[in-house]
């Protein structure tokens, strides 16, 4: 509830078309409940006293009746269609600049899948129960007491049916929504079992065919088959009782309306018309229930879409700009690390346990450990994508808590794992590192980066169109652009996440000779799982477990650390290529 | 008398049709005929329900029509002349009707329901099955993703199909013509008038969905482009908050969403449309109707009752007619996805028996390997003229730099892969020779990459052999030191685990693959990195356990670490896809070659 009244908000701008569309509706509501009446006059008048000229004069009224309610219900459409339009999009727009400007950890926390949903499906569900909300509910529920008030005062002999009918309707439609809804939940908990063995199937199959268990997997697999088809069964077969039964109910009523309605014809209080109408209106009453419980079923689901939506509206962004900011002309670059720990959960396992070193402006670090020991980690935390959860980072002895984040990430290169490039020309992505680039720039760091070779062969060089996904370009390509798109910035502190994985020796060979010569006062942060990347390092911190385990030169190392022995000795058939 | 034409079902699955499911520009199945052939085919096993819906089907139909005349008798013969005890008598035979109505109409859905959701379960297995005798080639192939929706998205959509729009297109038809064929017996002039909406109708609404297409694909391209750009920016939040670009994905977003607004706004103000214009024509034909009507009752041409039964025909008329396009969407879409299902089924798996494949009892365990090459993809090699023999019960170890093509030639003995020339051979027999199911039982194996399964450790253990006893399964835990920390756990052997085993770290997990692979008890055993991320000392504890499972056994051992290896009866470098250098650890050491300088790199600074 408080999830809609939140959004609610965004509808303010236009509650003149969210009024003005069911208005319509109601012009269209009314027309449609006129028509019954029209025609027992035409029978219990016109025809009663032959009157030709009356019938026609009445054909014409609805007829009439016809044409403005079609203007009803068009108007309802189009102010409808405007009010959900602009809702959503509004919605959609406010949701997107919050995810924009989330914190690494608030992404976390959402996950990437959970927050694509809730900007596609989520919203798109919302803009369609709008729509559905301001044209079928109004009209189901209006055509539903419009007809009962008509019958009320046109064929009151004839309400004591109502009386009894109506009662058993809604009773029905009660139970059924109660009961399917608890059955659906049951067929949805087997489905979800269905996909998980499928899921499971599909990325273990190495494991499956490796011990030879298609059997006992089939045999699973129809378990959870036969339940989910139980379930569907059980479920659908209600839901199909449902309208079998209403449409009797309905059918015994007019059953009704014929035989009260036939007693008090033959004793002369009743015309035959009054009947008809009576018939007509119990139809229009069904029809109007029925329409009304569907939507609510539509409803009822963009409550729990505003309830994600709103999760997002709640969150607060935890990477916050520090009120004293210190704004120095210029970051050398030297980077020091405090007795820093971190964990990505609050109370959850540390994943960087009291980390202290330093690196003077201009050094090169070399960052060297098994997966997971935490390397990616460290390095993030110098850009502020997180915050340390203890201890402190400075960078030319200033907290890069008290350092304006804007400035902050401006000195900062970073070449992450995965080379995430966006779709648009290369010169667009080039343009994330450095505003207002030129050609020479970019020729600069693609150079440095040794993209130069691949990008001057493309037809389009820099113009060159990358699809979504980057499913254009091999990994390595990807890589060479992304370190590109870092150089370019002449950034003071670059970071290189284990970026070179993807590219052959020789560009390897020729990147670290370009950031040798051209970044000579650049602090650099490497991070490898080849020895042969870090060999050169001023310094390198062997992780373990998100500790230092041991830091030094790698001469130093490979007499002091035992784990950095490990690490080079079963390289060393890999290292024979580079050497 | 309605009869319940497309009620939307409440069901989760129908939500998968996506956020504007109305009106999207349907998908045509490539071969509709052939395709309708084979779920035929499925359904056929269900013949006599099926035949009993339709039955039930044609019998409410016809009853349907029954109704709206008599009600027009009533009036006219019984009402009108004020005979109260005939009104009743007929009353009661129209009660029975509808009772009847009910019941046959309630019957036709539970058959109908049953026999497509029979079907779907048959399909779905079918599908199940089908994938796990496709060879890794093929999964290597495709995504998850899309392999997942053809089993779910596109069978539901199938389910849906069955279940509902057969039986409805079916009895809309007969439908439409019953009430036709009745209305012209009533009174033909009426029925002239009542059918001359019909072409009017047709025309709006072909007009309408035509016009309105444009929009619809509008609106599709726009929020497929916003979509995109969602995607990205949420995937690539970490470099655009780097780079510090949220204002210009921003400008970039509202961009799109103007468009998408608009697009959107005119999408379904004309789709909804439809409804009101629907509405008028039921409207415009029942005044018509009416008037007409009593025009020709004053002239002696119709009467009251006859009016009352038209303003019922004409309902039933107009609706089935305004809903078979839905309908027929709705059949065409899921047909499509039907055909992705069988697409699934046509593929031919690439190993299979031969006609007279050997059954195997067990394995001697002597192997050869002569001239294999083999590559994933054509003409690039991975493997290149791999030779070796290895007698029963030798412990042979792969070593390489990463990527030199040592799991490969795991997955090759596994027949995981055929090779692309040359032979594996297992005592003395091509491996292709041997039934493919029993050549991997006879083979241990524990994967680089872990899986397990979700339910408890005991049953993720126990999947090395299904009927192995709960003391089986600790004590081969209690060989792969995996006992000492399930001990631990909180729930011990009954800890569920997650699909792939993820809440255990992946030393953990390695431990329980291990203890998998050694429940399994097989002739040969495969250790591919079995160790990588165990601590050094659980290692050395392990290795005590498999030393003493391989005794006698062949087996294979992967390793970086070369401590593991040195004990292994013959050694084989493998370096770019072969085999440069073989003997055991002394002679390899003695020789100074590629295996001298790795040992050598990782040893010389401990005093051994």
């Amino acid at each position: 509830m408080r999830a809609m009244k939140i959004l609610l908000k965004n509808m303010k701008p236009y509650a003149i078309f969210a009024i003005l569309g069911p208005l319509f509706m109601c012009i269209e509501v009314s027309m449609d409940l006129l028509q019954p009446t029209i025609m027992q006059k035409i029978i219990d008048t016109g025809i009663a006293n032959s009157d030709n000229a009356y019938i026609i004069k009445l054909g014409i009224i609805m007829l009439l009746s016809a044409v403005i309610g079609l203007v009803g219900g068009v108007g309802s459409s189009v102010f409808a269609a405007k009010a959900a339009a602009n809702f959503a999009a509004d919605i959609r727009s406010e949701v997107f600049n919050k995810t924009v400007q989330f914190s690494n950890r608030n992404s976390d926390s959402f996950g990437a899948g959970k927050l694509i949903t809730i900007l596609t499906n989520d919203i798109a569900t919302i803009q369609q129960a709008t729509i559905m909300t301001l044209r079928v509910f109004v009209r189901g529920p209006l055509l539903f007491v419009g007809s009962i008030v008509i019958v009320w005062f046109t064929a009151r002999e004839l309400f004591p049916i109502l009386l009894v009918a109506i009662p058993i309707l809604i009773a029905c439609i009660y139970f059924f929504s109660i009961k399917s809804g608890k059955l659906f939940l049951n067929v949805q908990k087997a489905m979800d079992k269905v996909n998980t063995k499928l899921q499971e199937m599909l990325a273990g199959i190495r494991v499956i065919k490796a011990f030879d268990h298609k059997g006992y997997e089939h045999q699973q697999f129809k378990s959870v088959n036969e339940l989910l088809m139980k379930r569907n069964m059980t479920a659908e077969q209600l839901v199909f009782t449902l309208m079998p039964i209403m449409m009797f109910i309905v059918n015994i009523a007019i059953i009704a309306g014929l035989w009260m309605g036939g007693l008090k014809v033959s004793e002369g209080t009743l015309q035959v018309g009054v009947i008809l109408a009576f018939i007509n209106y119990l139809n229009i009453m069904m029809m109007g229930l029925m329409s009304s419980s569907n939507v609510l079923m539509i409803i009822a689901r963009a409550f729990s879409s505003a309830g994600r939506i709103v999760e997002v509206h709640d969150a607060q962004i935890d990477i916050a700009e520090s009120k004293e900011t210190y704004a120095s002309e210029d970051i050398r670059g030297e980077v020091e690390f405090k007795d820093v720990s971190f964990s990505y959960s609050q109370n959850g396992e540390y994943v960087l346990k009291d980390i202290s070193f330093k690196a003077e402006a201009g050094q090169t670090i070399g960052i060297i450990g098994s997966t997971g020991s935490g390397k990616s980690t460290l390095v993030k935390l110098i850009p502020r994508l997180y915050d340390p959860d203890s201890g402190e980072i400075l960078i030319d002895g200033v907290n890069i808590k008290n350092i304006p984040l804007e400035r902050l990430r401006q000195a900062i290169g970073f070449v992450s794992q995965k080379a995430t490039l966006f779709s648009g020309t290369i010169e667009y992505n080039l343009g994330f590192g450095k505003e207002n680039l030129t050609i020479a720039d970019m020729s600069q760091a693609a150079q440095t980066a040794a993209a130069s070779e691949f990008i001057d062969k493309l037809e389009d060089k820099y113009e060159h169109q990358l699809m979504q996904g980057t499913t254009n370009l091999s990994g390595g390509q990807k890589q060479r652009l992304s370190m590109a798109r870092a150089f370019i910035r002449e950034p003071h502190i670059l970071i290189l996440d284990d970026s070179t994985s993807a590219i052959d020796a020789l560009s390897e060979t020729v990147v670290q000779q370009a950031l040798k010569e051209d970044y000579a006062n650049t602090t650099v942060f490497i991070i490898s799982s080849k020895v042969s990347s870090i060999i050169d390092a001023d310094k390198i911190l062997v992780m373990e477990d998100g500790r230092i385990e041991a830091c030094g030169t790698h001469e130093e190392l490979l007499t002091t650390s035992r784990v950095y022995r490990n690490i080079y000795a079963s390289q060393r058939g890999g290292g024979l290529m580079y050497e | 008398m309605n009869k319940p034409i497309s009620q939307p079902r409440p069901t989760v699955m129908s939500r998968a049709r996506g956020p504007f499911g109305l009106k999207q520009p349907t998908e045509k199945p490539k071969d509709g005929k052939g395709t309708i052939k084979r779920v035929w085919r499925y359904m056929e096993k269900q013949k006599v329900a099926l035949i009993a819906a339709v039955c039930f089907a044609i019998i409410s139909t016809l009853l349907g029509l029954l109704g709206p005349y008599m009600i027009g008798v009533i009036i006219d013969d019984y009402i009108i002349p004020k005979d109260t005890a005939g009104t009743l008598k007929v009353l009661i035979i129209l009660a029975s009707v509808y009772l009847a109505i009910a019941v046959v109409t309630w019957l036709q859905t539970f058959m109908m329901v049953r026999v497509s959701l029979r079907t779907i379960r048959r399909l779905r297995q079918d599908l199940f099955d089908k994938l796990q005798t496709l060879s890794l080639r093929f999964f290597d192939k495709r995504t998850h993703g899309d392999l997942m929706s053809r089993v779910t998205n596109d069978i539901d959509s199938l389910n849906n199909a069955l279940s509902q729009s057969v039986v409805q297109i079916f009895t809309t038809v007969l439908m439409v013509t019953g009430v036709a064929i009745v209305m012209f017996s009533l009174n033909w002039i009426l029925a002239l008038v009542t059918m001359v909406v019909i072409p009017l109708m047709y025309f709006i609404t072909r007009k309408l969905i035509k016009y309105s297409s444009n929009y619809f694909i509008k609106r599709q391209r726009d929020l497929g482009e916003l979509n995109g750009l969602i995607e990205e920016t949420i995937s690539g939040n970490e470099i655009i908050t780097l780079f510090g670009k949220e204002q210009k994905m921003n400008q970039q977003f509202s961009k799109i969403n103007e468009r998408l607004r608009h697009s959107s706004m005119s999408a379904d103000t004309i789709s909804g449309f439809l409804g009101p214009i629907n509405n008028f024509i039921n409207n415009f034909g029942l005044a018509v109707v009416i008037a007409v009507g009593a025009v020709l009752t004053i002239q002696g041409h119709a009467s009251v009752g006859i009016i009352a039964s038209f303003v019922t025909y004409s309902r039933q008329f107009f609706r089935p007619i305004n809903q078979i396009s839905n309908l027929l969407n709705m059949f065409q879409s899921a047909i499509a996805g039907a055909e992705r299902v069988f697409e699934i089924m046509d593929e031919t798996p690439e190993l299979v028996d031969k006609k007279d494949a050997i059954a195997v009892e067990s394995f001697k365990g002597d192997i050869e390997f002569s001239e294999v090459y083999f590559g994933y993809e054509e003409d690039k090699h991975v493997l290149k003229d791999i030779n070796f023999q290895v007698k029963s019960g030798e412990r042979i170890a792969l070593v390489g730099p990463t990527g030199s093509g040592k799991t490969t030639i795991i997955n090759l003995l596994m027949r995981f892969y055929d090779v692309t020339a040359g032979e594996i051979k297992i005592d003395g027999c091509d491996i292709r020779d041997y039934q493919l199911s029993e050549l991997r039982r006879k083979i241990g194996v524990v994967l680089q990459d872990t899986f397990l399964f979700s339910g408890t450790i005991m049953e993720n253990i126990r999947y090395g052999r299904l009927e192995a006893t709960d003391e089986e399964v600790v004590a081969s835990a209690k060989l792969a030191s995996a006992h000492q920390y399930i001990k631990h756990l909180p729930e011990g052997y009954h800890t569920l685990l997650v699909s792939g085993g993820y809440n255990l770290s992946q030393g953990q997990r390695q431990l329980l693959a291990i203890a998998r692979a050694i429940l399994a008890n097989s002739d040969i055993l495969i250790l591919d990195e079995a160790t990588s991320s165990i601590d050094t000392s659980t290692e050395l504890e392990i290795q005590n356990g498999i030393n003493r499972l391989t005794e006698g056994r062949t087996s294979f051992v992967i390793a970086h670490r070369l401590k593991t290896i040195e004990n292994a009866d013959r050694i084989l470098v493998i370096y770019q896809g072969e085999i440069i250098e073989t003997g055991t650890h002394q002679e390899l050491l003695k020789r100074k070659g590629f295996y001298y300088d790795m040992y050598e790199s990782q040893f010389k600074h401990y005093n051994i």
